[in-house]
């Protein structure tokens, strides 16, 4: 059993899109605590590896957050509840379930907001020979 | 290249055919193989790749710039640079306190990278007038600035904390309004809201953030006589409605609008409208045909308040 949760969010191209940029921001401005249980990707639909996500996961709209390969917020920029909630249902385990629940009342943290997008590949594959890094 | 014919559809009139707009962008640097950051730093590059871009595209009109970053930065956020994007913002000096505490201050023309657009401006002015083409100015909207000023926790202010919201939204709207008298100072001809996260969020947000927030802009536009916009991305669906009635003489949208949608809600409500040829996937990709898809938009948009453009 995997023991973090994967996020993918499907873009356009989060520099050049406001609204694939904020919703990458939603997944990298949680807290560390909750950094530590997640792992994630921005997948641009301008190289290939982001068009085969976008097939493979079913999305329909841009950007799209998915976590655990459903499609959880299409074309909505997520509230932090909205988040912890989503990803609670989608844990692993009872364990970690608990441990994100138990943070539903930290909020957005601000301060490493540019290392996790960089983290996540944010805006770096953006060609259309570009590859996904994961 | 015809701009009376651009400014006529859009405002929603009937045109001999649909004028058309490529929304260049820092498409117009590598027109010119100048890197992206390189030619928006630099008012003479901007201008030859504006103008440039404009006479390769046949087009009835461009906009001076398509980056969503000037008003943050005018206003203290700090920028990434991208040599083949536009610059994206770093920070958000709202993200723990209101615009009044952090100190902001509405932008003059010496702030940030107006300076470098008041002087582009005057150089690709007259060169536009005289190909015919209509120069538009586009300023970011209030809530997607507000996004840049607080960072993502808008989305969740709007809900928890709505006086917070409220309040940098309509600071955010009163640097709209700045920046609609500075493009119109440049003599732009259109000039058009742009607020692509406002079709992330559900119609009582957009009624209760956006549409106030937008009237100072457009008041200012329509004042000046020009002709104004709102320009939303993504899939806008579910607010389309509350766009028609936001003020502007019509609106613009992306690929991933039905344009049949689009046209009749654009004539119910007397407005022109603009888009959506598939940008991403004919366009960039060619993983459709980009003359079957600019057929299936021209049909679809007709000659009655439709301009062709990407989406």
């Amino acid at each position: 059993m995997a023991d973090k949760i994967t996020i993918d969010v499907v873009t356009l191209d989060s520099v050049q899109c406001a609204a694939c940029g904020y919703m990458m921001e939603s997944i990298a401005a949680l807290p560390d605590d909750v950094q530590e249980m997640i792992e994630y990707t921005e997948w641009s639909i301008k190289n290939k590896d982001g068009i085969g996500k976008f097939m493979e996961l079913g999305v329909q709209v841009l950007p799209s957050i998915c976590i655990e390969r459903d499609i959880v917020f299409p074309s909505i920029i997520p509230q932090y509840e909205e988040l912890i909630d989503e990803m609670a249902k989608r844990a692993p385990s009872e364990a970690m379930k608990d441990r994100i629940e138990s943070l539903r009342d930290v909020g957005f943290q601000f301060d490493k907001i540019q290392e996790n997008l960089a983290k996540a590949g944010a805006g770096l594959a953006t060609r259309t020979d570009s590859k996904v890094k994961k | 290249m015809a701009k009376q014919m651009l400014l006529d559809a859009y405002r929603g009139k009937r045109t001999q055919k649909p004028p058309w707009v490529p929304y260049a962008g820092v498409h117009c640097a590598f027109l010119i193989n100048e890197p992206a950051d390189k030619m928006l730093k630099d008012p003479e590059l901007l201008a030859k790749g504006v103008v440039n871009a404009a006479q390769r595209y046949k087009a009835d009109g461009i906009p001076l710039v398509f980056d969503l970053s000037v008003e943050a930065n005018a206003v203290g956020c700090d920028l990434k640079w991208w040599a083949d994007n536009v610059p994206s913002v770093t920070n958000h000096p709202c993200s723990d306190k209101t615009p009044a505490e952090a100190g902001l201050q509405l932008p003059t023309q010496d702030s940030g990278r107006w300076p470098v657009l008041f002087q582009a401006a005057k150089i690709a002015k007259p060169q536009l007038e005289e190909l015919d083409c209509a120069l538009m100015g586009l300023f970011c909207g209030p809530l997607t600035l507000a996004s840049h000023l607080a960072g993502v926790r808008i989305f969740t202010d709007v809900y928890k904390h709505p006086d917070f919201a409220a309040e940098v939204c309509k600071f955010a709207g009163e640097i709209g309004a700045t920046s609609a008298e500075f493009y119109a100072e440049m003599g732009c001809d259109i000039i058009a809201n742009v607020d692509p996260v406002a079709s992330q969020i559900r119609p009582e947000t957009f009624k209760e953030y956006v549409t106030p927030n937008c009237q100072a802009a457009t008041k200012v536009i329509h004042d000046a006589g020009i002709t104004s916009s709102f320009f939303i991305c993504g899939d806008a669906t579910k607010v389309m409605e509350e766009v028609c009635q936001v003020g502007t003489h019509g609106f613009a949208v992306d690929e991933q609008m039905n344009m049949n949608f689009i046209r009749d809600l654009a004539r119910k409500y007397g407005v022109g409208f603009g888009g959506n040829l598939k940008l991403t996937l004919a366009l960039s990709l060619g993983l459709l045909s980009s003359r079957e898809d600019a057929i299936v938009s021209l049909a679809a948009g007709g000659q009655h308040g439709y301009t062709f453009a990407p989406g």
